[in-house]
């Protein structure tokens, strides 16, 4: 990922809806422009945060997986 | 078998298992199935799985003097919904979805609370969000009206407080977490090997257990394809009620309109036609089938204390079954919460709440003895439209929802 990553937010080990609630919480810390990698490992987030993306305008730069991991890279608009 | 042969195999299989289904797909395959279970014996039902459970559990080590307890496989909802978290552990292994997900501590104490508070509300409502909202609208049940209510009210609450506890408390949800045996790469063949191999394990013993008995042997095929089902396509009846307050997506709450909408026109059919039964009186029975004394204070208040557990559990009594066999440790300690304290609030509680409401609080609704068959259609039918016009109006609009 050619990009730099501004904030981590660990969501490993949680469960629906707590990743979404926990990205909502946390990008609003951000500045517009910023970048920020979500990691979880609820098989629900592969849809649910793309989902988030588009409803609230955020743009998804990408997504990874990494052993049990899943990897989200959300840009803030 | 060729290389082309092999390909289409291959399509087939990740039709059904590289990635989840829709959420209307489950919705109208679950409701197929909960028709068919009424015409077998019974309707779907979620809360009657954590009765046995709990049931068999405290009689095993003596406490409550419970006794006489049918065993969990024979008892056709502890069957059933034992079969359904093995089916979604196989359809979790055939998805390469399963891993023990451990949360950190807060998490999992949420989860029993959930789960407790599942327990408590099912029991003095009379009803869960299977048996008493998905069953419960299709048996045309003037009570499940009410519980949908309810559920809308705790769900509401719950949520109000999770975005409270991740303002004041973030740390409650976070700490040390940990995932084992998660399917990696080409060495996680081993998921879907023995997703199938558990599958038809468990087909074969209990058709065997239950060679002399097709009801039974029914239910644990039906329970788990159910798993199957539910886990593949993550139908989640907390998500109907959460999301037009959270992110305001319409999808899961239009599936299970989907699934309502089916399994009205299913039972109402087995109703007016009085299917099996040969007697007035036992078409009688046959209408009457989960319409309980709940109308209307007892299923709202019932029905508010389950959405609150179940939002904060983050799954419904089947939620929380198919999520526990994906492996999500939070769900089930929410399985945990709602086994231990259903018998307790089945012996201790129900009957004195239920004797401190005034009949009017608690009374037996079938709708079509007040409005006709026609009138309670029509009555569901304006309910679901009007439902699926604000969903979509919310969603476009964002009017009610937080995110």
């Amino acid at each position: 990922m050619d990009f730099n990553v501004d904030k981590t937010v660990d969501c490993k080990g949680l469960s629906c809806p707590m990743p979404i609630l926990r990205l909502t919480k946390e990008i609003k810390a951000l500045d517009s422009g910023q970048i920020i990698e979500l990691l979880g490992t609820d098989p629900g987030s592969k849809k649910d945060i793309p989902g988030w993306c588009e409803k609230t305008g955020n743009e998804l730069l990408g997504n990874e997986e990494d052993g049990s991991v899943f990897k989200f890279y959300i840009k803030k608009t | 078998m060729d290389n082309n042969e092999k390909g289409v195999l291959r399509q087939l299989w990740d039709t059904f298992f590289s990635k989840a289904w829709p959420l209307w797909v489950g919705g109208i395959l679950l409701a197929f199935l909960n028709v068919l279970l009424f015409l077998i014996r019974s309707p779907w039902g979620g809360t009657g799985t954590y009765m046995s459970w709990g049931e068999n559990l405290y009689q095993k080590i003596g406490l409550f003097g419970l006794h006489d307890i049918m065993p969990v496989v024979l008892h056709p909802y502890g069957l059933l919904g034992t079969l359904t978290l093995l089916g979604a552990f196989a359809g979790a292994l055939m998805g390469r979805d399963f891993a023990v997900r451990v949360p950190p501590f807060g998490e999992i104490v949420k989860g029993f609370i959930g789960g407790a508070l599942m327990a408590l509300g099912a029991t003095l409502g009379i009803g869960c969000t299977i048996g008493g909202f998905l069953s419960g609208w299709a048996a045309l049940s003037g009570g499940a009206i009410v519980l949908a209510i309810g559920f809308l009210i705790g769900t509401y609450v719950a949520l109000k407080y999770l975005f409270w506890e991740m303002e004041k408390f973030p740390q409650f949800s976070m700490g040390k977490s940990f995932t084992w045996l998660a399917a990696r790469g080409a060495a996680g063949v081993w998921q879907p090997i023995l997703g199938v191999i558990l599958t038809l394990v468990v087909l074969i013993a209990f058709s065997m257990k239950f060679s002399a008995d097709n009801v039974m042997a029914m239910f644990a095929a039906i329970g788990l394809v159910i798993g199957i089902i539910l886990q593949r396509s993550r139908f989640c009846i907390v998500r109907a009620f959460r999301e037009p307050f959270m992110t305001g997506e319409s999808e899961a709450p239009i599936a299970v309109m989907a699934a309502l909408a089916i399994g009205i026109l299913g039972f109402t059919v087995i109703k007016y036609m009085g299917v099996g039964s040969s007697t007035p009186g036992g078409a009688r029975a046959v209408a009457m089938t989960w319409v309980y004394p709940n109308f209307w204070l007892k299923a709202l208040i019932g029905g508010t204390i389950f959405g609150l557990g179940m939002t904060v559990a983050g799954g419904c009594a089947i939620g929380t079954i198919w999520r526990a066999g994906e492996g999500h440790v939070k769900l089930w300690f929410a399985a945990l919460g709602f086994l231990l304290i259903s018998p307790i609030s089945k012996k201790f509680i129900v009957r004195a709440f239920s004797d401190m409401l005034p009949d009017w609080a608690k009374q037996k609704i079938f709708l079509p003895d007040h409005l006709g068959y026609w009138g309670a259609l029509l009555l569901f039918f304006v309910l679901l439209v009007g439902w699926y016009a604000f969903v979509k109006w919310n969603e476009k609009t964002g009017k009610f929802s937080a995110i």
